[in-house]
């Protein structure tokens, strides 16, 4: 579904993606772990959009995307969530989730109709799925960090996604908000049938997720493989070993 | 909301609307023009906030469109043949596709340098408005502009801004509710967050300037009814502060507020104007209290009261 | 339209030796804008009525010395430190407070001074128009190449690389000025290390702010001193600071030079025009590099 070859990118000669490469089958749950630095963010902000790579091939379900704009690439079915929350502070945690419906609908440049009677259903849907019905009606910038945490993925979800990308879904959340997130993940692949990649440092939830695991090291990827290979392989135990992240 | 509650909610704006529907019974002449006055202006500040406000854009030359949709009535009826209602039709269209080329311009720039390069390319308008004396009349502007009859009396020209207004204004309120205000909304929230999303954000922006110019064109052809006349300084920048200033006045979180701070700055400029001769030094001093002290504005200050919680959290993590 | 007509080697030198000593007053005022703009981020508007000011106060010293050398000496080394002054004054007591909010508010704000300081010039000078007389040292022309040419014009021209210079010794050799480019680049960093900031921006503000009272002093005895002066300059300087990338000082005078010699140059292809040029000349620089010509320091 997803293929990254040699992708690259640097910022004033710092080399921040030196050779990522990555594949995600349709269906799959595939996460990106590396110690900090190693350019995971950087990746997926490739993937999105948000960066243009220097050089590399970026394929979705066949069709080259790089270089096409972040919204342009959310609309061939990727959306994503960002690992420092990235909401509509100002609006409520409906609006918030709306305003992608609204985009994924193609009503963005409806100007007459009420916008208060377009995509409730759907909207309703997504926020009673992540149990937020409750709090549909809070400014999103008032809730609590973990409730920010899964708005961004429900604001993701109201692109009806078929490829998933959550950076860091669990960072900062309280252990049994870290434990409904994956439940819910797991939800979403089971039941949606939603294609998932994402990166986390908790390698518990990776572990126990995932179909796939890509390992990143300055930039570049060490080794794709189902989670026992790259349990035992000796390459991510050395960058595990020799890296600072005291958390594998 | 139910039909009943819809009602309660319009209920004061019809009242708004009949009251100065009967005003010209009961006020004398220089009050009605006065009140055709702030509607123009109210207007003007209303289209502007739609980019600013709204759409959170510096849009710091918007008095170029007014000037233009003034420009263009003022031009139709000078200078062709065509009937002076073409005039009032193409005023909004004219100021809308100048919207369009100077917001294509300056729409891949952000925030400050959007503000200043827009600055520059209405300031070349305003140049070549104020040069071209064969066309434009230059820097004495054009004055006696014959408007048609029944628009022609202080009467007229006060129930013709009414009603444009009031259309305006249903209008913009309709367009602010839609899928698209929501999305310019989001947009300036946040751009990164509304581009993954699948928002063309720069196209959302140019829209919400090609709307907001034509709001403005219409301004502009009111005033032209109201004053008769038009002159460069419609598109000179200061007029352009001016309507920011009306729209941080009266609060830019909230619809019609810019047109509570035009009315305030109409108003003040009137009533200071017959004691003293140094009006802008007051609004200058009302302007830095209410930047010290007031930033939400007048009606956004009484509103946040009621939002605070909410508000104050957004504010924490910028 | 006698389109183009009158071009001829003489007036083309003319108006460029023209252009340059507006490139002068231009680049004066812009470097102060600039400057201001790139360590403080405020979008000064006030900084054109304290040019006016500047203008003013020159008048007036100079009528107060009686004219002649010693008024105009006096009046040109007093109007931009009453300028500055007055700058002072309004940092310490209004822009210190301000520094955190968006570039939105502090553009309002320093139009709100704009209008106060328009009345205030009203005020005290009404509205009439002043003329300042220059010196006998000054009238007259000089004859370069078989041309005449204004001395006011030579000593302007000879000015602006002073100015420059000047500039360039202040933000590059001394302390202050190093403290100052490093705080346009990280003010929490430059603080971190014990400096203090606030002082820093207070003095960079009063150095723009003086280079407004110099330019409005130079320009004075070439022109009417009005009303209206401050909101003509101020659209140019900024123009010039965008044009010639945001506080750069190189660029403001860049800038200055291509806005002065576009309009004096216009005037000769058309006169009707000539005002137009500069603005058509900024767009199109705008157009391919939209974030000015020389490096900003945003």
């Amino acid at each position: 579904m997803l293929l990254v070859e040699n992708l690259q990118k640097s910022f004033d000669g710092f080399i921040a993606v030196s050779d990522a490469r990555l594949e995600v089958e349709k269906g799959e749950v595939v996460a990106v772990i590396g110690p900090n630095g190693a350019g995971k963010t950087t990746l997926f902000n490739l993937i999105t959009g948000q960066l243009r790579a220097d050089s590399g091939r970026l394929l979705f379900k066949g069709e080259n995307i790089s270089g096409m704009p972040p919204y342009g690439i959310c609309r061939k079915g990727i959306s994503r969530s960002f690992q420092v929350v990235n909401i509509f502070a100002r609006l409520t945690v409906f609006e918030n989730v709306r305003v992608s419906v609204i985009s994924h609908n193609k009503r963005t440049f409806n100007l007459f109709s009420r916008a208060e009677s377009i995509a409730v259903s759907e909207t309703e849907e997504i926020l009673k799925s992540l149990g937020f019905s409750e709090k549909s009606d809070r400014i999103s910038g008032s809730l609590s960090h973990g409730d920010q945490k899964v708005l961004e993925m429900a604001i993701a979800l109201g692109n009806r996604p078929e490829l998933l990308i959550l950076d860091e879904p669990t960072a900062g959340m309280s252990p049994e908000e870290t434990r409904d997130t994956l439940e819910l993940m797991k939800l979403l692949s089971r039941e949606r049938g939603i294609t998932i990649l994402f990166c986390e440092h908790d390698m518990e939830l990776v572990f126990s997720i995932s179909n796939r695991i890509m390992v990143m090291q300055h930039g570049r990827t060490i080794i794709q493989g189902k989670p026992d290979v790259v349990r035992n392989d000796t390459h991510v135990q050395e960058a595990y070993l020799g890296g600072a992240d005291e958390r594998f | 909301m139910s039909e009943r509650s819809a009602w309660k909610a319009l209920a004061p704006w019809l009242a708004v609307f009949v009251l100065l529907l009967l005003a010209p019974r009961f006020l004398p002449r220089f009050q009605i023009y006065l009140t055709g006055l702030i509607l123009t202006t109210g207007l003007l500040a209303v289209s502007l906030n739609l980019v600013l406000g709204l759409g959170g854009m510096y849009q710091f030359h918007h008095a170029v469109f007014y000037g233009i949709g003034a420009y263009t009535v003022a031009l139709v009826i000078t200078k062709t043949a065509l009937s002076p209602w073409i005039g009032f039709l193409l005023a909004p269209v004219v100021s809308a596709l100048f919207s369009l080329a100077i917001g294509l311009i300056c729409v891949r720039l952000s925030k400050l340098y959007f503000g200043m390069l827009q600055i520059s390319l209405g300031s070349l308008v305003w140049a070549v408005v104020f040069r071209w004396y064969s066309f434009t009349g230059g820097d004495d502007g054009i004055h006696g502009i014959p408007v048609p009859d029944i628009i022609s009396s202080t009467d007229g020209a006060y129930y013709f801004s009414l009603i444009l207004t009031a259309i305006c204004l249903i209008v913009m309120q309709r367009i602010v509710n839609s899928p698209f205000g929501r999305s310019f909304q989001a947009v300036r929230d946040n751009p990164v967050r509304s581009e993954a999303v699948g928002i063309n954000v720069k196209r959302v922006q140019l829209t919400g300037m090609v709307i907001s110019g034509a709001f403005a064109g219409i301004a502009g052809s009111m005033f032209v009814v109201i004053e008769g006349s038009v002159f460069p300084e419609l598109m000179f920048w200061t007029l352009s502060l001016e309507i920011i200033i009306m729209c941080l006045l009266g609060g830019w979180f909230t619809f019609l507020g810019p047109m509570l701070g035009a009315a305030i700055i109409v108003l003040l400029r009137t009533v200071v104007g017959i004691y003293t001769e140094y009006w802008t030094l007051v609004l200058g001093i009302v302007l830095m209290l209410l930047i010290l002290f007031l930033p939400q504005g007048v009606l956004g200050y009484f509103l946040e009261i009621f939002k605070r919680g909410g508000m104050k959290a957004v504010q924490e993590r910028k | 339209m006698d389109f183009a007509s009158n071009i001829t080697i003489s007036a083309l030198f003319q108006q460029t030796l023209v252009g340059l000593s507006r490139t002068t007053i231009l680049f004066i005022v812009a470097s102060g804008l600039s400057l201001i703009l790139g360590v403080l981020r405020i979008p000064n508007v006030a900084h054109g009525s304290l040019y006016m000011i500047g203008a003013f106060i020159m008048y007036s010293v100079n009528l107060f010395f009686g004219g002649g050398q010693a008024g105009f000496w006096m009046a040109v080394l007093l109007s931009p430190l009453a300028v500055a002054l007055i700058s002072l004054v309004v940092e310490r007591g209004l822009f210190q407070y301000l520094y955190e909010r968006e570039h939105l508010m502090l553009l309002l704000f320093t139009f709100s001074i704009t209008l106060v300081f328009g009345d205030l010039v009203k005020m005290v000078w009404g509205s009439d128009y002043r003329c300042v007389d220059l010196p006998a040292a000054f009238q007259g022309f000089y004859t370069i190449l078989g041309f005449p040419f204004p001395r006011y014009n030579f000593f302007l021209i000879i000015t602006g690389p002073v100015v420059a210079f000047g500039l360039w010794f202040l933000t590059n050799m001394t302390r202050i000025g190093k403290i100052a480019r490093a705080a346009a680049v990280d003010r929490e960093m430059v603080g971190a290390v014990g400096i203090n900031v606030s002082l820093v921006f207070a003095a960079v503000f009063v150095i723009g702010c003086f280079l407004a009272g110099l330019g409005g002093a130079l320009v004075a005895p070439t022109q009417n001193i009005r009303q209206g002066m401050d909101h003509a300059i101020i659209i140019e300087a900024f123009l010039i600071v965008i044009m010639g990338g945001l506080g750069n000082i190189w660029g403001a005078l860049l800038g200055a030079l291509i806005f002065g010699l576009t309009d004096s140059i216009g005037i000769l292809v058309w006169p009707q025009f000539a005002i137009v040029f500069p603005y058509v000349v900024v767009v199109i620089v705008l157009l391919f590099c939209p974030k000015g010509l020389l490096k900003s320091t945003w």
